[in-house]
């Protein structure tokens, strides 16, 4: 009994002075990018300050830092958050307003850089095949809703935003409309009826990996996915066709969490990993999509990269995140009725 | 926004609201967007009617541009402004509680008019939810049952050590995660998986059946996965049976079926009802299985609660699924109580 009370104790001694003293704290989606990030931005930062930085992963599900911000209990500083949590983490103050006296505001794409977030990595999501199994497939969203000329299931994402889109364009809609006619009672029906029409060959899937398994395993014909994990399935020698005219593409930003004791180096390592030297290191690693223009438009890059996104973007359709906040909670509920339809 | 509140809580509701309430509108909005508190308002207005998050920005980002009479200034932003019917929601959304999310996840809503409707067709969905997660628990508790029962009458007549080796090979499956064991089935039951190819193989179909994201997958699943949890309250129950009974019922003439009918099953029925009720109870909040196995129309209440709370992080919508679920969870534990007698299941042995 005595014994285990020192331990407890031990133990409590342990843990305070870590509460007390929390390192400054960066969260992102995990991975090999993940990876690759602490090679080179995270580390870069903490040899140019000599800030200890610690790096976590989450699931992008933004529930859990809500509750850290309203018990006032925030144990991360800086987080990798997706267009609709950031701006509407911003309007809720679960997010600070970045200071853009410290973080350059010039060098991000359009888009790039808004009130609380600052732009870090694009993704898309677009049509992809296998060409042994299929050599030819449907070449724009039209196509691939023309189950008559090219036969075969397919895979589509399990929600709303997106699919939407992808229904009012094989319904031939033009992408620049897209939103204009979504908006519109009679769009959205338009678009679950578009929807109906091919229910019987479509599939959905929830993981990102699972389009390529899906793919590769035979069970659909055509799927739509991560352009990322396309690309990097291809690079490893995959047989893969990935059709950038079927681009849906968005920014994902860095955010700091409101009421971070750490504020202050917030800000200067969100700067610091949007900056372009770092972020060139990274891009000798890894394809990223860069925000930052003078990287995302760098020759070698671009060159050294052929399915990187920034080079395809402007045939993309950018996935509208306004549209999304107001009619994203009732489109998603009307989509999972659908789909228990 | 208390002023707005308090002016729309003067208000009788017929026609437009007084011009104090739109003017503490136009101040309060623009207030609550600088101050970053505008977002649970606009949130709760929006789930209320979908376009009313955005027509409170636009008018909270208008403020500089807005001037006395309001009541003209508003409307000429936007015509909602004009309508009865969004200060009417507005008004709802001031009040300290609302029945709206625990109507929403029955399917029912309130009109503007406050009588309760069922919402159009092409919403519903937590109706199906429930009588769904209800129906595959139900299923699941049965054939847990049956499929237990004849395992813990073994385990139970064993003598030791087998008694402790075949409750072992029961428990190590238990204690492994019910992750690994639903990606084990995806493994298994994929469709270049070992099901598929020996069915093939003997012949049985000609192509590869689609198991993953069926019910069939799902249920297969969580049975394996909760047998252990019918099984074991059984074991203890049957274990600790008096074979005396079963003696004295012997010596009395009874053959082997009526020993088994009036003896051992009333006595071993605790157990069943304890194994029962566990694997029900956790078989409402399964969610993983169905998740991984299950196809679009496979999930069940608890994968909707997930998603409301961590990704759509409307936390009212999650805790009124959350306490329906409980409540039913709740009426049949009680239901199985009442099954044996008013004594907590399992100890009457």
């Amino acid at each position: 009994m005595k014994r285990l009370l020192l331990v407890v104790l031990a133990l409590l001694g342990f843990a305070a002075p870590a509460l007390a003293q929390r390192e400054l704290t960066i969260v992102a989606g995990g991975g090999r990018l993940q990876e690759h990030m602490r090679a080179t931005l995270f580390r870069g930062f903490t040899q140019q300050t000599g800030i200890p930085l610690r790096d976590a992963s989450y699931d992008y599900n933004v529930g859990p830092i809500r509750a850290m911000v309203q018990a006032n209990n925030v144990t991360w500083d800086v987080v990798m958050v997706e267009a609709p949590d950031l701006i509407r983490g911003c309007e809720d103050g679960i997010f600070e307003r970045i200071d853009w006296s410290v973080v350059g505001r010039d060098k991000f794409l359009p888009d790039g850089a808004t009130t609380c977030g600052a732009g870090a990595i694009g993704w898309g999501v677009a049509v992809f095949r296998d060409l042994n199994r299929n050599p030819t497939g449907p070449s724009n969203w039209r196509e691939f809703w023309d189950v008559q000329r090219f036969p075969g299931r397919r895979a589509l994402r399990r929600g709303a935003r997106m699919t939407m889109e992808m229904a009012l364009m094989g319904d031939g809609v033009v992408a620049s409309e897209v939103y204009r006619v979504l908006a519109t009672p009679e769009g959205q029906r338009r678009a679950f009826a578009a929807l109906d029409r091919i229910r019987p060959h479509l599939q959905f899937w929830t993981g990102g990996q699972q389009p390529l398994e899906l793919v590769n395993a035979g069970e659909v014909a055509f799927a739509a996915g991560y352009t990322g994990r396309v690309a990097t399935a291809i690079t490893n020698g995959a047989k893969l066709d990935l059709n950038w005219d079927t681009l849906l593409f968005a920014y994902d930003y860095w955010a700091v969490v409101r009421g971070t004791p750490h504020r202050a180096e917030a800000m200067r390592l969100v700067d610091f990993i949007t900056s372009t030297g770092p972020l060139r290191a990274l891009a000798e690693l890894w394809p990223i999509n860069p925000v930052t223009a003078a990287v995302a438009n760098d020759a070698t890059i671009r060159e050294r990269y052929p399915l990187m996104l920034s080079r395809h973007q402007d045939r993309g359709l950018h996935i509208d995140t306004e549209f999304w906040l107001d009619q994203g909670p009732d489109l998603e509920q009307r989509f999972a009725a659908w789909l228990n339809r | 926004m208390p002023r707005t509140r308090a002016a729309l809580t003067a208000w009788d509701e017929r026609g437009l609201p007084p011009e104090a309430a739109f003017a503490a509108l136009a101040e309060e909005s623009g207030a609550a967007l600088q101050d970053r508190r505008i977002g649970a308002l606009a949130q709760r207005l929006n789930f209320e009617q979908s376009g009313l998050r955005a027509l409170l920005l636009r008018t909270a980002r208008a403020q500089d541009r807005l001037a006395a009479p309001y009541a003209e200034s508003l409307p000429a932003l936007d015509a909602c402004w004009g309508d009865p019917e969004t200060w009417r929601l507005l008004r709802r959304a001031g009040g300290p509680t609302t029945s709206l999310y625990l109507l929403r996840a029955l399917d029912l809503t309130r009109t503007a008019e406050g009588e309760v409707r069922r919402v159009p067709p092409d919403q519903a969905l937590f109706r199906t939810l429930f009588l769904r997660t209800l129906w595959v628990s139900l299923l699941v508790t049965a054939a847990c049952v049956l499929l237990g029962w004849p395992v813990a009458a073994c385990i139970a007549a064993l003598r030791p050590p087998w008694s402790s080796i075949t409750l072992l090979l029961v428990l190590v499956p238990f204690w492994s995660s019910v992750l690994v064991r639903s990606t084990a089935w995806f493994a298994l039951l994929q469709r270049e998986g070992p099901v598929n190819d020996l069915l093939l193989f003997l012949g049985a179909i000609e192509s590869p059946l689609q198991l993953i994201g069926t019910r069939f997958a799902v249920l297969l699943s969580t049975v394996h996965i909760l047998l252990p949890v019918a099984i074991l309250p059984m074991v203890g129950v049957m274990a600790r049976l008096d074979r005396r009974h079963l003696h004295a019922a012997a010596s009395l003439g009874a053959g082997p079926w009526l020993r088994f009918r009036r003896v051992w099953l009333p006595l071993s029925l605790p157990g069943v009802l304890a194994g029962a009720a566990m694997t029900f109870l956790l078989a409402v909040g399964f969610y993983i299985t169905p998740a991984l196995l299950g196809g679009e129309r496979d999930q069940l209440v608890a994968w909707f609660i997930a998603q409301y709370l961590t990704r759509e992080v409307n936390w009212g919508m999650a805790a009124a699924l959350s306490a329906y679920l409980l409540a039913m969870a709740g009426a049949v534990a009680a239901l199985l109580r009442a099954l044996t007698g008013n004594t907590p299941a399992g100890t009457r042995a």
